[in-house]
């Protein structure tokens, strides 16, 4: 009886899907075409709205929903999107953008300057960047519907660079502006109104979210595709699966690990590339308390270095597809400088520094000891970088215990109360460095918070260069600035830098113009088709 | 007759038991939350890349997280009692409709899963009892305890390669294609692909329990005199197997199904993350690294429930196979 059931199942489940292929008329395309259903995955979100939210879960359908001012190209070229033109002033104290005429809200009302002053305030007190991006804005004026003006009380060189729909998205003043709270206002992810190319069609945030093609949209003939579908997909494993059978046309994101990628480069019709995560930057490093013995001692921190191969830990890790790094900043960052202090993997000048740094070979064999933290939300990179820093440490005899948090909320707890010795990290650099960057190094961020200046670095130099580097305009002088932010904190050893992370894309070849701005998948995906209709 | 009076007595009694063992789940399971580190607004904060101080602690009056936990203990009762929830920290969204939305899934997935384990591995059972030394008896017990032992996602990331990768057969994930435009029946149809994966990696795990026991319960039966009496009057062995020993075999099954439902539901997690099914296993699971207590609350009251209600269930089922059995 169940036999039957199960045959005559499959029986219909294989009727359906010839069904189903009969349907697929075959052209194909050199020539962007309009139509088709983008088919691709997420992890989760939260919300829907990237002016609460930072990262991608909800950047990727954030930035599809809602239109920024500018759009940002390859090298960092920044073009013009819901503004259609600036100017800046002589003095760098004032910009004035003119928005695109005629341009209007998923609901039909127009887009005027209301809601780009709007959505700044709204950025500025509530993404977990807004300060940082927009602390220096006073005000905007809006003259007339289609003119708005920046006020600033300083330069804010990486004021266009944040203008980006990720950053600060374009919201409806006449949704958002009802008096309620907006990190938790019920529109971020219920019947939400957005002025980017693609609507929401459906939003069940436990299996799938819809979005349709904006027929209004302010630009004429875009986007071209006229659907995205974003299924979740928690496993990783699934997810390859899905991509080796062809049921997601474009993953992000997509969080494979480098044999996968081995694997799926291999697949006909699939590609694998690590462009589109530049303006991310994403840096993996081992944080010291540097509060405390011994990692309070410069010394024991160069032994650390100099005992911790990243080389190696590049290949065996990432499989040789990532550099390590040198710095604050990623390798494909524009300030990013290779002219720093490196120490060369060395057991016996290890041994020697720790020896001049007062922590002899004990008659058992070791030095010290120290908790180092592994968090769970990298555990592919930060796991095996945890487990090579034990081993590779006790050679020198210091003995390390690794304590693997449960979950994110218990380490974040640790860490933020600044309660621990060493600790496995990352984070994103963002394009300008003021955003991902000052936050680890500033004085006066030392607070308790997770990815402040948790570690407890105070150097006045340093301090001085980030606020002088914060309002730099020349564009040079900035690269000089940011040189030698780099150098100081190599010198100081602050962090000990990680391989940086694999961070990679995977595409069905039939998708033309894949998302590989430094935004990558979190920008507007206009340009993005399907070349088999 | 005392009857009516006696049954009333039960139904009132287990009234007050279903009632305070909903209350010792709420309070067991806030205070457990209550104990572990870390609290919502960490993660969230966390989650959202950083926040102020500021905000930090407007986040914490909003969630009541500031009052001291007697306090904050008495106010979720009091809510609950009068039907509120209380509001997911993490989504925003009344947990009541949340649990909702992903109970159908995980109901859909457990039950089929369960009732093929059963059907299934009380006919293995049954087959294997008869041939108690064939070759073929062993093999069922093999492939029960293989099934048994087996890894859930190992087993599904298995059957997944099999019949969506290299047989592509059944979809890979997720609970339905996402084509609004079919009509009702093709969608049925379309989330019953879905499903047959999901399923048959939970029930595969279940089945060994049930071939097992009905194995062993129908062995005792069949050396029962009954059976042999039911032989002796000439009765076919379809018959004497299906009509004589089974109904009588397969009490400790009905049984261990009502028991086992909160397992399954348990078991649903893994299942869940690796097909991407839209259930409350993997809600449960993430809120808990959330520290998302009012999900949490929400997602234990409503298993109780369930729970609680299977059991009444499977007394029912008892009286209906078990004649002897009346109400006590």
């Amino acid at each position: 009886m169940f036999y039957e059931n199960l045959r005559s199942s499959l029986i219909r489940v294989a009727v359906a899907s010839a069904v189903a292929f009969s349907g697929l008329v075959t052209v194909a395309n050199a020539e962007p075409v309009r139509g088709g259903t983008l088919k691709t995955f997420t992890s989760g979100y939260r919300t829907l709205n990237p002016a609460v939210q930072s990262g991608a879960a909800t950047g990727a359908p954030g930035s599809q929903i809602f239109a920024g001012l500018i759009q940002v190209e390859d090298n960092y070229e920044i073009q013009p999107y819901l503004a259609k033109s600036w100017e800046i002033s002589s003095d760098q104290l004032s910009v004035t953008f003119h928005l695109v005429s005629g341009a209007k809200f998923h609901d039909g009302q127009p887009i005027t300057s209301e809601d780009v002053a709007f959505s700044l305030e709204a950025v500025k007190a509530n993404h977990p960047f807004g300060a940082a991006m927009f602390g220096n804005v006073e005000s905007v004026e809006t003259p007339d519907p289609e003119t708005a003006v920046f006020r600033m009380s300083k330069p804010v060189p990486g004021l266009l660079l944040s203008l980006e729909p990720l950053l600060m998205p374009i919201l409806p003043k006449h949704v958002y502006g009802d008096g309620q709270e907006l990190k938790t206002h019920p529109r971020n992810s219920e019947n939400v109104v957005g002025s980017g190319p693609f609507k929401v069609e459906e939003n069940n945030p436990a299996e799938r979210l819809t979005l349709v093609r904006n027929d209004d949209f302010f630009i004429p003939d875009r986007p071209y595709l006229d659907k995205i579908t974003f299924a979740v997909v928690k496993d990783p494993l699934t997810r390859v699966l899905m991509m080796e059978k062809g049921d997601l046309d474009y993953a992000a994101f997509s969080g494979i690990r480098p044999n996968d990628a081995t694997r799926l480069e291999k697949v006909t019709g699939l590609t694998v590339t690590t462009e589109g995560y530049g303006a991310l930057g994403y840096v993996h490093y081992l944080e010291m308390n540097l509060r405390n013995k011994p990692f309070s001692d410069h010394k024991v921190r160069e032994a650390l270095a100099r005992a911790i191969d990243t080389g190696f830990l590049a290949k065996v890790i990432f499989g040789g597809r990532t550099e390590p790094g040198t710095g604050p900043l990623h390798t494909g960052n524009p300030f990013y400088t290779a002219d720093v202090t490196r120490h060369e993997p060395d057991l016996d000048t290890a041994a020697a520094l720790l020896d001049e740094a007062g922590y002899p070979l004990g008659a058992d064999g070791t030095r010290f000891g120290f908790t180092l933290d592994v968090p769970s939300w990298a555990p592919a990179a930060h796991g095996p970088m945890a487990e090579y820093i034990q081993a590779t440490l006790a050679k020198l005899g210091i003995k390390v215990e690794l304590r693997k948090a449960p979950d994110f909320g218990t380490w974040v707890k640790r860490i933020s109360s600044f309660d621990y010795e060493a600790t496995m990290n990352g984070s994103f650099n963002y394009p300008d460095p003021v955003i991902g960057v000052h936050r680890h190094f500033d004085c006066e961020n030392i607070r308790n918070v997770i990815w402040a200046n948790t570690e407890g670095y105070c150097n006045k130099d340093v301090d001085a260069m980030l606020s002088a580097a914060a309002t730099e305009t020349d564009l040079e002088k900035r690269k000089g600035l940011y040189a030698d932010i780099q150098k100081t904190v190599a010198e100081d050893l602050v962090f000990i830098y990680m391989p940086q992370d694999f961070s990679a894309t995977v595409y069905r070849d039939d998708v033309g113009n894949p998302p590989s701005t430094p935004f990558g998948a979190l920008a507007p995906w206009t340009d993005v088709y399907l070349k088999t209709q | 007759m005392a009857f009516p009076g006696l049954l009333r007595a039960a139904i009132v009694r287990r009234a007050c038991n279903v009632l305070l063992l909903l209350l010792a789940v709420l309070v067991l399971n806030f205070s457990l939350i209550h104990l572990a580190p870390g609290d919502p607004v960490e993660a969230l904060v966390g989650e959202m890349g950083g926040a102020t101080p500021e905000l930090i602690a407007q986040l914490r009056v909003q969630y009541g997280l500031d009052q001291p936990f007697i306090v904050q203990l008495m106010v979720y009762l009091g809510n609950v009692v009068q039907g509120d929830l209380g509001v997911s920290t993490y989504y925003n969204r009344p947990v009541t409709a949340l649990v909702l939305e992903r109970i159908g899934p995980t109901l859909l997935l457990v039950t089929s899963s369960l009732f093929s384990a059963i059907v299934l591995g009380t006919l293995l059972g049954v087959f294997s009892a008869q041939r108690r030394r064939s070759p073929l008896s062993h093999l069922v017990t093999v492939l029960s305890l293989a099934g048994f032992s087996a890894p859930v996602f190992w087993l599904g990331i298995m059957l997944i390669l099999m019949f969506s990768v290299a047989i592509p057969i059944l979809p890979i994930s997720g609970m339905s294609s996402g084509d609004s435009s079919q009509g009702i029946w093709l969608y049925c149809l379309d989330v019953g692909q879905h499903l047959v994966l999901p399923a048959l990696t939970l029930a595969l795990i279940y089945l060994a329990f049930y071939s097992r026991l009905s194995r062993t319960s129908m062995i005792d039966v069949l050396d029962a005199d009954y059976v042999r009496t039911a032989r002796a009057k000439g009765l076919s062995q379809r018959q004497v197997i299906y009509k004589h020993a089974l109904r009588n075999a397969i009490l400790p099954v009905v049984t261990f199904a009502g028991l086992q439902f909160g397992q399954v539901l348990s078991g649903a997690v893994l299942v869940e993350t690796v097909f991407a099914w839209p259930g409350l296993g993997t809600l449960a699971y993430e809120s808990i690294l959330r520290r998302d207590a009012p999900t949490l609350l929400g997602i234990l009251f409503f298993s109780a429930m369930i729970v609680i209600a299977m059991n009444v269930f499977t007394d029912i089922v008892y009286r209906l196979v078990d004649p002897r059995i009346k109400a006590r």
